[in-house]
């Protein structure tokens, strides 16, 4: 299972999906991807950064959708405060 | 003299229910997004950076590039302190152009530390430690 996690004001906003079902080419399962896809690249355009993280490894950032992530978490654009 | 005193009651009722009702859903909106950045919390940081998290209310992050730095985030939002052997010898400040849930914030600023401490130096505005700068105010005023 991939997951996108979008930093927010509500917490963080999320979508699933199944990419070994998706590699099959599960109409459902190729829409959450594509979804998940929209939604990395409309952040990117926003400013946002996106990481490949896990609980045991450092995270690395990264440019483009990868729908083989385990998990990816997205941080809104960031200002010196 | 009965109409009269409904008829306040009535009045008074219709003039503190709406900021009533607007508090209420601010508090339920911030109170609901808090706890799933907790949640978010419990699945980015390991067992020992989250146990250090809830008991000493900061989370230390080594620096990847000096062995002798170390960032620590506060758990509340605030500014991150730089600590070199064990002094602490300046604060950053960094936010996110819309606000966050304090556990997002402690996720945040981890991220960037770790996947590109260069670009967060950069971004960050530097402050010697101890100079007082206006508290964030709450999440639920951001609404």
């Amino acid at each position: 299972m991939g997951m996108l996690r979008v930093l927010s004001q509500r917490g963080d906003d999320t979508v699933t999906w199944n990419s070994e079902k998706a590699e099959q080419g599960d109409p459902e399962a190729v829409a959450a991807v594509r979804e998940a896809e929209r939604i990395f690249a409309e952040t990117r355009a926003r400013g946002g950064t996106a990481y490949v993280v896990g609980r045991e490894r450092p995270p690395v950032q990264i440019e483009q959708f990868d729908p083989q992530a385990d998990q990816i978490v997205m941080v809104p654009r960031v200002i010196g405060g | 003299m009965v109409t009269g005193s409904v008829a306040s009651w009535i009045g008074l009722l219709l003039a503190t229910a709406p900021p009533a009702i607007i508090l209420t859903a601010a508090w339920l909106r911030t109170s609901f997004a808090e706890r799933r950045s907790y949640r978010m919390l419990r699945d980015v940081l390991s067992e020992p950076e989250y146990h250090q998290l809830v008991k000493q209310d900061y989370l230390e992050v080594p620096s990847p590039s000096l062995p002798e730095r170390v960032y620590r985030i506060p758990r509340q939002p605030g500014r991150v302190a730089v600590y070199e052997h064990g002094e602490r010898v300046m604060e950053l400040c960094l936010q996110p152009v819309k606000p966050l849930p304090p556990g997002d914030l402690v996720v945040m600023h981890k991220l960037l530390i770790q996947a590109n401490e260069e670009a967060y130096l950069k971004t960050a505005n530097h402050f010697r430690p101890g100079i007082y700068t206006f508290p964030a105010p709450p999440l639920m005023l951001w609404y």
